[in-house]
């Protein structure tokens, strides 16, 4: 601890310690124990308290009957748990204050023990200090543990929830050192602490109360998921007939709590070859209801050693909902091997047409899953690709009332369904990821239909739009080439010729999140698709990029922004509206450069100028006709426009832009990361004077020293970056001390001075490189880069600023800390 | 810190409300949920353990542990913009994977990621936060919300339904009350009762809410009127222009910036003051642009003038540009963030904290952490970065000017809704234990006052509607009683439950419907007489005695010797071991279980000596 810190200790404990002083603000507490952890964390905790008494003399404080604040309390049990963590540190409070502190005299029974944060502070202090043997022996001693069992079951949900967690902490603790092998089933084998926990875990399973049921599964859950010695195989034996005694029930007590056990279980690598487990599975999922079973079915699928019958039983449970919906459209289940034998039983039949949303709540789920599953290696094979597509567009159908099914239940699931936009957005969403697999070109063929129509639809919402835009992006992405030729498959090629008119509808939709949907999904696919000829002939004979262009001045600041996006996108791939007159060819493309940088200069919003700043730096990139025409010029355009601008990701990002040019002026050979500072290699040739001429010319060093004192540090970092980059290709390169002290050197340094100090001052002018080289030599770059990795907080966060601001704020925040807004 | 994302379940009949706003990037400890900081059991939701960066936003962890938090919540409902309400929306939508409905107001709408986009800045900036939310997670993120009216019933299911009151606090805040069924919850949000410059008072109708979940930040102040606190600091910032000082005010970007906008304004114009103000980010645009456009959010007086002038038309309040900093003379900087913790307004600071002819006035509340909560905690000498230490000579002022009802305006509302039972939230427990039992005395309905993270049960009695067919009404009209609303009826029926509806039938109606059969259930019983006659001799007494009793009854002898009373069938038998003893068997249907009953016991007393 720094001395400064100690000094202000004393009058730091002083203060918590007098109930007449409250302490403004709990957060100080928090940050007070974060920092206490810390420092014991780092070193040894008694030295800590030996070195500063006033500590322990905070903790005995407590002892005493006084009307101390809950909250102080609540402090003061964490921060002896904190500093008991440590055997010798415990030892040394174990005497009077420990069981003080957590023992019967304590807090517990107490009027303070009402109060939630003293219950939780508790337990959470004793989840601290257990962790050796001796803290074992004192709770096996002090009653606390019959305190935890019973908070299990706390009003309060945090103490509840850290209760479980300190009974499952302290069953694998206790279960460490000896008994670290295979103890025997029997009880008097066990460590005491391990035994009354087993029993209490043993009594609650029998209970007839679902609670204590629920408390006892998820003190096992954690225990299971989190220890993996051999004894939690004895554990498992002894309990798991208990667990099987619950699958008898009905309804089965803490359905949810179950399945998290079994599958905890499941996962462990020690109790995963138990064959009794499986057949536990299997019961279980015979047991649950279709809602229930579901996440078990997934749990079960992801598991990677799992019996074949038992993974095609938990498959048959994930597919059953989609089996019924197949059946009701009337449709086959289809090809034989797929849906076999899963024709939807009458449980999950019931529940789907129970009510609308038991049907949209089973639906969304099942559809949740297979998409979880879909993308995993461990998923079933062979994976029922063509009847799952087909259920995801009946369900799509139903949805919005274009399937006209003869079953009464199919009747009967269309009404239930239809406009139901959270099924919708499920099945869209699971199509998408269908998408990576292909399936017949039949029900690919009804996929872009289904998609095209709910595209199409007036009724599709917002957010339905934006998955079917999703959605549909991805099956065109993943269409198939047509063999031996670069182009896009016929079937594809007649859809897009579809979809552009739909595009273009939807990008003059008055809601502003359909046009940024749209715009965004015409960004995708023409990264993607911008070289084939069929998809810019589609394109171009659409009206889709001069609505596009409209965009740019739409009223929405975040449509602005992705129109940026996208007309750049089209102009770096030559999609840009040719229209331009055959008086000035090219005419049209030089506007959207001067209308890009009319938005830079002139956008009142962020978005859009970032927008513009990431399509100008991918232009310079990639060589863009527009920029290649006269680099020097757009550069320096671009960096003033930036240099001015009041978003700091704006300025962020001009930086990247001079780093693309200065890499291209400078040439960068071998280094792929512009900020790698490395000492040049012997074989790299000087940057010519040339070079340092045109970085003069647009201005980059004047924009790059500005933004080093910028008052936001990520682009003061980003500077110190680009011009340490800049010093390690230059320097070692240019003569000895050529300017050192001219004029003008003196000139910039003042300058940069009145930055440093945040005034502004007027422009540098021309500079000249031997200027700019001695500056950058006389700068201690490395220092500054040092200095801005810390965060710009450092110094108030410090814990020297947060004692000073504890101390100062007594007796003065009281009223200020209601007025937070 | 409390800010609310109501999730109804209505098949379990229970409210829950778990809070998606956050705490401020700096005050980083008891967020809505999980104060704690470790995840409750699984222990791998990414974003458990650690320090206090890592607890930044709450442990949605607590709603569901391994499953989908879409599959828990209906929906989610921002009651306003300020970010201990939405803050860590984008983080609950886009990173914890929340896939439903977002209800808020137009304005909140609008608002919103202006707040989000400046939180995310500041995080970023200040700290170099890589594990933040993007600007593209805030985009997406409004994507999901749904726009909402005042007074307009939305129907998030077939179930559930919201409808939103205006709440006063800022600009498009609004309290939701939640239904389902006849039950229903109204949470409140931050609200005020008393109109100010620029907002007009929080209203809800009488809905008699089952309960009404209240924020309580003054639950025993009488707030002093806002005008003195207005003359207060219009006086000082007068004084400190006119010997030539500068004053900085760091506000946020919306809210209280705009309603001491129109304050200075006006004064300006009254005064006829020279002395320039400046807004110091671009954000101001915007916001006043909104201050515009929602110009029905606003009280009546704005709404009135707006007509001749818009009261946010500024013609005083000109844009900052960094360089005016150094200008001499007076003048009056509104700068953001609003506790000096990075940024424009702490370097403004920086360059006039020196001097004691300048000011700087913090209309709210800082963390600590911040420069702001250094220097109002009396602290002059603030040590900076690299050791320097920055002297402050310049006053320090601060003004409250939060928008909360105060006790009395708790009351009001109580008044106003006629809630079944109280919830208070979002205050000091001590303050909210006073404000209890005064709601409790002066309503006689039950107050709560649960801690973070604490379950309350309230018990409620639903009224269930359900349909009577009009075949039911005709046969109750037909005899001849007219429906009183005074006087409560008994009908019977047969009650029908399809599809969560209820409809109560006549028993043949529901046979019908049903496709039914009838069945018939008769109650039997055997009596025991001592006679050694023969059986159809016994019958014979029996009828006669029968007869000669129930005059009014039809008694009938059938040919095949049993009798019958109404629907009771009574046959006379041997007792298969005594001779000298008969049995009768007695039966009945249920509608004549009276008569039964009555005929049973009067068997039982034996038959009146026969003539020998």
């Amino acid at each position: 601890m720094d001395p400064e810190c100690s000094r202000l200790l004393p009058a730091l404990c002083s203060v918590l310690a007098d109930p007449r002083q409250p302490v403004a603000d709990d957060t100080c507490l928090e940050k007070l124990l974060d920092w206490f952890k810390t420092i014991s964390e780092a070193g040894s905790s008694l030295l800590l308290l030996q070195e500063n008494p006033c500590l322990v003399e905070l903790l005995f404080q407590v002892l005493r009957p006084q009307d101390l604040s809950a909250r102080v309390l609540s402090f003061s049990l964490r921060l002896a748990g904190i500093f008991a963590a440590q055997e010798d540190c415990f030892q040394y409070l174990e005497g009077e204050l420990l069981p003080g502190l957590f023992g019967e005299a304590g807090p517990v029974g107490q009027a303070a023990w009402t109060a939630p944060t003293v219950r939780s502070g508790w337990i959470q202090g004793l989840r601290s200090l257990a962790q050796h043997p001796s803290a074992l022996h004192f709770l096996a001693d002090c009653g606390a543990l019959d305190t935890v069992f019973s908070l299990q079951g706390d009003s309060s949900l945090f103490v509840a929830s850290a209760a479980g967690q300190l009974l499952a902490h302290i069953l694998g603790l206790s279960m460490r050192g000896p008994a670290e092998g295979l103890p025997s089933l029997q009880a008097p084998d066990w460590p005491a602490c391990a035994q009354k926990i087993v029993g209490h875990l043993e009594e609650s399973l029998r209970s007839t109360a679902p609670p204590q049921v629920t408390q006892a599964l998820n003190v096992l859950t954690t225990t299971f998921g989190h220890c993996h010695s051999p004894w939690t195989r004895v554990l498992w034996e002894r309990l798991s007939p208990l667990v099987a005694c619950l699958l008898e029930e009905d309804p089965l007590p803490a359905a949810h709590s179950l399945v998290d056990l079994l599958l905890s279980v499941a996962r462990s690598p020690v109790l995963s070859s138990d064959c009794g487990l499986w057949e536990t599975l299997a019961q279980t999922l015979r047991h649950l209801s279709p809602t229930q079973a579901g996440p078990l079915a997934l749990g079960i699928l992801k598991l990677q050693d799992c019996p074949q019958a038992l993974r095609a039983q938990a498959f048959g449970v994930l597919l059953q909902p989609l089996a019924c919906v197949l059946k009701a459209a009337d449709q086959a289940p289809g090809p034989p091997g797929l849906l076999e034998g899963i024709t939807g039983d009458s449980v999950t039949v019931d529940t789907l047409l129970s009510s609308k949303s038991a049907c949209a709540g089973l639906l969304c789920r099942t559809l949740a899953h297979l998409e979880l599953l879909q993308p995993l290696p461990q998923r079933p094979s062979p994976w029922p690709q063509a009847p799952l597509l087909g259920a995801a567009v009946t369900i799509l159908q139903f949805c919005n009332g274009s399937a006209a099914p003869a079953s009464n239940v199919g009747g009967r699931l269309c009404a239930l369904l239809a406009g139901c936009v959270r099924v919708q957005r499920a099945a869209l969403d699971f199509l998408g990821t269908l998408s990576q697999e292909t399936g017949p070109q039949e029900l690919v063929t009804q996929v872009f239909s289904v998609l095209l129509e709910h595209l199409r639809s007036p009724d599709s919402s917002a957010t339905v739009l934006k998955k079917a835009f999703q959605a549909t992006l991805r099956w065109l992405l993943s269409s198939p080439k047509t063999p031996g030729c670069c182009d896009l498959d016929p079937h594809t090629q007649l859809f897009l010729r579809e979809l552009l008119p739909v595009l273009q509808k939807r990008l003059c939709s008055p809601c502003w999140e359909v046009r940024d949907s749209g715009l965004e999904f015409l960004t995708q696919v023409t990264r993607h698709w911008g070289g084939q000829a069929g998809f810019r002939h589609v394109l171009l004979t659409s009206e889709v990029p001069e609505l596009a262009e409209q965009l740019l001045r739409d009223p929405e600041s975040y449509v602005r922004a992705s129109a940026v996006t996208a007309m750049g996108q089209l102009s770096s791939q030559g999609l840009h509206a040719t229209t331009a007159s055959p008086e000035h060819p090219g005419g049209q493309q030089k506007s959207l450069l001067v209308e890009l940088l009319r938005i830079l200069s002139e956008d009142s919003e962020g978005f859009p100028r970032r927008a513009v700043m990431q399509v100008f730096t991918q232009w310079l990139r990639d060589g863009h006709a527009d920029v290649t025409e006269d680099t020097e010029r757009f550069v320096a355009r671009v960096l003033q426009a930036a240099s001015r601008d009041l978003d700091w990701e704006v300025r962020a990002q001009g930086l990247e832009l001079a780093l693309v040019f200065l890499a291209q002026t400078l040439g960068q050979p071998g280094s792929h990361c512009p900020y790698a500072v490395a000492p040049p290699q012997a074989t790299l040739h000087s940057p010519p004077a040339q070079a340092l001429q045109a970085l003069c010319r647009v201005r980059l060093f004047e924009f790059a020293f500005r933004a080093l004192f910028d008052c936001d540090r990520p682009v003061a970092q980003k500077s110190c970056d680009l011009l340490l980059f800049l010093r390690a290709r230059t320097v070692p390169h240019s003569g000895p001390q050529e300017a050192g002290g001219s004029p003008d050197v003196v000139s910039v340094e003042a300058a940069l001075q009145r930055w440093r100090a945040g005034e502004q001052g007027p422009p540098l002018g021309d500079l000249e490189p031997e200027t700019v080289l001695a500056v950058l030599r006389s700068m201690d770059l490395e220092g500054l880069r040092g200095a801005l990795a810390e965060s710009s907080d450092h110094v108030e966060e410090s814990p020297q600023s947060l004692l000073q601001d504890v101390l100062a704020a007594v007796g003065v925040l009281g009223e200020n800390q209601a007025d937070c807004y | 810190m409390w800010a609310e994302a109501a999730s109804w379940s209505p098949l379990r009949a229970r409210t829950s409300c778990w809070t998606v706003g956050c705490t401020w990037a700096l005050t980083t400890t008891i967020p809505g949920l999980g104060a704690s900081g470790s995840d409750p059991w699984s222990g791998d939701s990414g974003h458990g353990g650690g320090g206090r960066r890592q607890r930044r936003f709450p442990d949605f962890s607590y709603i569901t542990r391994n499953g989908r938090l879409t599959d828990f919540l209906d929906c989610v409902i921002i009651s306003h913009f300020h970010l201990d309400h939405c803050g860590a929306l984008p983080y609950f939508s886009e990173m914890v994977g929340y896939d439903g409905p977002i209800y808020m107001t137009h304005p909140t709408q609008a608002i919103c990621p202006i707040l989000l986009e400046d939180y995310r800045k500041i995080a970023v900036d200040k700290k170099g936060e890589a594990n933040f939310f993007t600007s593209q997670m805030i985009k997406d993120c409004m994507k999901k919300v749904v726009a909402v009216r005042l007074h307009q019933t939305v129907q998030v299911d077939d179930e559930l339904e919201i409808k939103a009151y205006y709440a006063g606090h800022v600009l498009g805040a609004a309290m939701f009350q939640i239904k389902v069924g006849s039950e229903s919850v109204v949470y409140t949000g931050d609200y005020n009762m008393t109109p100010d410059r620029h907002l007009g008072a929080a209203w809800i109708d009488k809905c008699r809410p089952n309960l009404l979940i209240t924020e309580s930040t003054y639950a025993t102040t009488i707030r002093d009127s806002k005008r003195c606190r207005e003359r207060d600091f219009l006086k000082k910032v007068h004084e400190t222009v006119e010997r030539g000082g500068k004053v900085l005010i760091p506000v946020f970007a919306l809210g209280r910036a705009q309603e001491l906008c129109i304050l200075l304004e006006t004064f300006w114009e009254r005064m006829n003051l020279k002395a320039p103000i400046y807004f110091s980010t671009g954000l101001t645009e915007k916001a006043n642009h909104y201050y515009k456009l929602f110009i029905t959010w606003t009280n009546q007086k704005i709404r009135k003038t707006f007509v001749q002038r818009n009261m946010f038309e500024f013609k005083h309040i000109k844009a900052f540009d960094r360089a005016f900093a150094d200008n001499p003379g007076p003048m009056v900087v509104f700068a953001t963030p609003g506790m000096l913790h990075a940024g424009q307004s702490l370097q403004i600071f920086r360059k006039w904290a020196g001097n004691e002819k300048n000011m700087v006035i913090m209309p709210g509340y800082c963390v600590q952490g911040t420069v702001g909560h250094k220097i109002l905690s009396g602290q002059r000498k603030l040590e900076m970065e690299g050791r320097q230490v920055l002297e402050v000579k310049m006053q320090v002022e601060y003004m409250s000017f939060s928008a909360h009802a105060d006790a009395k305006g708790i009351m009001q509302l109580v008044g106003q809704a006629e809630p079944e039972s109280v919830l208070l939230v979002h205050g000091e427990a001590k303050k909210m234990e006073f404000l209890k039992q005064k709601i409790e005395q002066e309503f006689r309905v039950n107050c709560y006052m649960p801690a973070n993270g604490e379950t309350v049960t309230l018990p409620t009695s639903p009224s269930i509607p359900v349909g009577i067919s009009l075949g039911l009404l005709k046969r109750e009209m037909a005899q001849g009683l007219l429906p009183d609303t005074r006087k409560p009826r008994l009908l019977h029926g047969t009650l029908i439950v399809k599809d969560s509806s209820f409809r109560l039938v006549s028993s043949e109606q529901a046979l019908k419907e049903l496709g039914l059969a009838e069945h018939q259930l008769r109650f039997t019983c055997r009596v025991q007489l001592h006679d050694s006659r023969k059986e159809q001799e016994t019958a014979t007494r029996v009828y006669s005695h029968l007869k000669s009793i129930l005059k009014d009854h039809c008694v009938q002898h059938l040919p095949d010797g049993s009798v019958t009373v109404e629907s009771i069938l009574v046959q006379a038998a041997a007792h298969s071991e005594d001779p000298g003893t008969k049995v009768l068997l007695v039966s009945w249907t249920y509608q004549d279980e009276e008569l039964g009953s009555y005929l049973t016991a009067l068997l039982k007393k034996g038959l009146p000596q026969a003539p020998s």
